[in-house]
């Protein structure tokens, strides 16, 4: 099977004027100005195939939008080789457009001052969709996410939430095979993060389509992800299943005991994270853990005790920090 | 995508809002009549001193005024909000939105905005017009109306050309809404024809913003003072203000990197 995106030792560096601060070294940037070379990507390859779900992790800064934008088209590569679809996005060719949706949860493209359903046309003229297929499908999306009664209000009228609904039925109007969504859920609340996960798997499930995600919820990753690409400093630090992920990174696992008798020091058996009355959280090496266990039950009265790996989020953590203090 | 249907989606959407917010139509109502007003007391003042200027009778410079409020009207309408929405994109990084569109980058950032209100600017022109036409008891002809025509029309082409020209600008200055005051103290030079201004102020009008082209050569349409070789030559500068003004698009398209990355 041809892989629906392919990038091969992609890299964009940006020239950045610099200066120092101050009103002399503004004067001098004037006719003599410095550039400095910010590899925002910096040699990475993956490819993702038809269909698949893929999380794009890494902190601020790391070039996941970068990435996104060579993708889309908006960026030219400062070298390597990019392929969407059988189609090279740089040339930003029409049948490529219309086969593909970028959405930025930090801006939107539906005009403030319109209601949705006007926007929604626009769209479809833009894309060229036809009557009837353009009906069947926003009428489908409007129930999915449960928009009926607000796509006759104008865009500034909504919630934040509400919008980020709007934009994400307006972005898939044209049904595009190829998905970047660049944190589509950023700044909304719990219930509306889960609706609009929700929307985005059955919007993949439906239509087979290939969606390459970046957010900083791991709740987002853990529910649509199986696999995921952490990125840091523009290069690639780990591509494959979220669970190995999980496996290759976090050495430890968390002990939860519940005591009769809370006073009883547990120090002994790992590291204690915390203590809640009578419930200890403890922090053992993976290897340890079978061996703490049982000698927690031998030596101790214990009500309760639970195992579990590492929250994801601490895992990511700890493998950017870890490769921090490599370099 | 057809282009003119695409433009056509966008001018009804807009339309159709617009319709909704009445009172803007009675305020724009209001500001054509002082416009109209200033403009008539202006008239009458020079009137009060001599009969001719640079050649151009009272009900000649009526019809001078007629265009350059018609032509206003077609700014303000359809270019300057879609321009400023434009530089708004480019500012916030939203033109990516329009970037990955199947469809010309250019056209689409061309047609996105419409205020309907302000073609009330466009009516009044027309009416200032027709009643400069009456006073001067002409006779129109199908050549001079089709003269007329087409030099409002390649008028209007060139003043958006030098519009998106200095909106291309803001890919590599990010800000440029000044100068759409700068623009419209230009424009407002319009109201009489180029010929009575010093020859330096004249060749800024005609070359560098073509107001000369946009006001004064469809006036002169009007009052029979066009020759062919004149539109000809407004016809090269067109040509001349599209092909240069898409190039600088072009340029500043492959400058842009989004506000942020």
């Amino acid at each position: 099977m041809t892989p629906t995106i392919s990038v091969s030792k992609l890299s964009k560096h940006y020239k950045v004027p610099e200066r120092e601060g101050g009103m002399k070294a503004a004067v001098i940037s004037l006719f003599n100005r410095k550039y400095r070379t910010v590899k925002a990507v910096d040699d990475i390859s993956f490819s993702i195939e038809p269909g698949e779900i893929v999380g794009f992790l890494g902190p601020n800064g790391a070039g996941k939008t970068t990435t996104l934008k060579v993708l889309s088209g908006l960026l030219h590569p400062t070298s390597g080789a990019v392929n969407v679809l059988g189609y090279e996005p740089t040339k930003r060719s029409h049948d490529y457009l219309r086969q593909v949706a970028l959405v930025m949860g930090n801006r939107n493209q539906l005009s403030w001052d319109l209601p949705a359903i006007d926007s929604f046309e626009l769209q479809r003229a833009i894309y060229g969709i036809p009557v009837l297929e353009f009906k069947k499908t926003r009428d489908d999306f409007i129930d999915l996410l449960e928009l009926k009664d607000l796509v006759n209000k104008p865009i500034r009228n909504l919630s934040l939430g509400e919008r980020m609904k709007m934009e994400i039925v307006g972005a898939l109007l044209h049904r595009p095979k190829v998905l970047f969504l660049d944190e589509p859920t950023i700044g909304l609340d719990v219930t509306m993060q889960r609706r609009i996960r929700a929307f985005i798997k059955e919007y993949n499930q439906r239509w087979g389509a290939t969606v390459l995600l970046t957010s900083h919820y791991m709740a987002d990753v853990e529910a649509l992800c199986k696999r995921v690409i952490v990125i840091h400093h523009g290069h690639t630090l780990f591509d494959g299943e979220l669970s190995s992920l999980v496996t290759q990174f976090s050495s430890f696992k968390t002990l939860g005991v519940t005591l009769p008798n809370p006073e009883v020091d547990l120090s002994q058996y790992g590291e204690v994270l915390t203590r809640d009355g009578a419930r200890v959280t403890l922090r053992v090496a993976k290897a340890k853990t079978s061996q703490v266990t049982a000698n927690l039950l031998s030596d101790l009265q214990v009500d309760d005790l639970t195992v579990e790996d590492t929250p994801i989020d601490d895992v990511i953590d700890s493998v950017f920090t870890s490769t921090e203090e490599t370099k | 995508m057809n282009p003119i249907k695409l433009a056509l989606t966008y001018l009804r959407i807009g339309v159709l809002n617009e319709m909704q917010y009445r009172i803007n139509f009675f305020i724009q109502l209001l500001q054509s009549f002082i416009s109209v007003a200033t403009g008539l007391i202006g008239l009458s003042l020079v009137f009060g001193q001599v009969n001719t200027l640079a050649g151009w009778s009272r009900s000649e410079l009526l019809a001078v005024m007629g265009v350059h409020l018609l032509m206003g009207g077609v700014i303000r309408s359809i270019i300057q909000p879609n321009m400023e929405r434009l530089m708004d994109d480019v500012r916030n990084g939203t033109l990516d939105f329009a970037l990955t569109k199947p469809a010309d980058a250019q056209t689409l950032v061309s047609v996105r905005e419409f205020r309907f209100w302000q073609l009330v600017d466009v009516i009044v022109g027309m009416v200032v017009i027709s009643i400069a036409f009456v006073q001067l008891k002409g006779t129109l002809g199908i050549l001079q109306l089709l003269g007329f025509l087409a030099a409002l029309i390649m008028g209007g082409v060139m003043l958006y050309c030098v519009w998106l020209m200095v909106t291309s600008i803001s890919f590599w200055v990010i800000r440029v809404h000044e100068i759409s005051n700068l623009f419209e103290g230009l424009y407002a030079a319009g109201r009489w024809p180029v010929g009575i201004y010093p020859d330096w102020l004249r060749t800024g009008l005609t070359f560098l913003v073509p107001v000369a082209f946009a006001v004064t050569v469809p006036a002169e349409a009007l009052t029979n003072r066009l020759s062919g070789t004149s539109l000809l030559f407004a016809l090269g500068m067109t040509l001349l203000f599209v092909i240069l003004s898409r190039g600088l698009w072009r340029l500043g398209l492959s400058n842009y990197s989004g506000a942020s990355s």
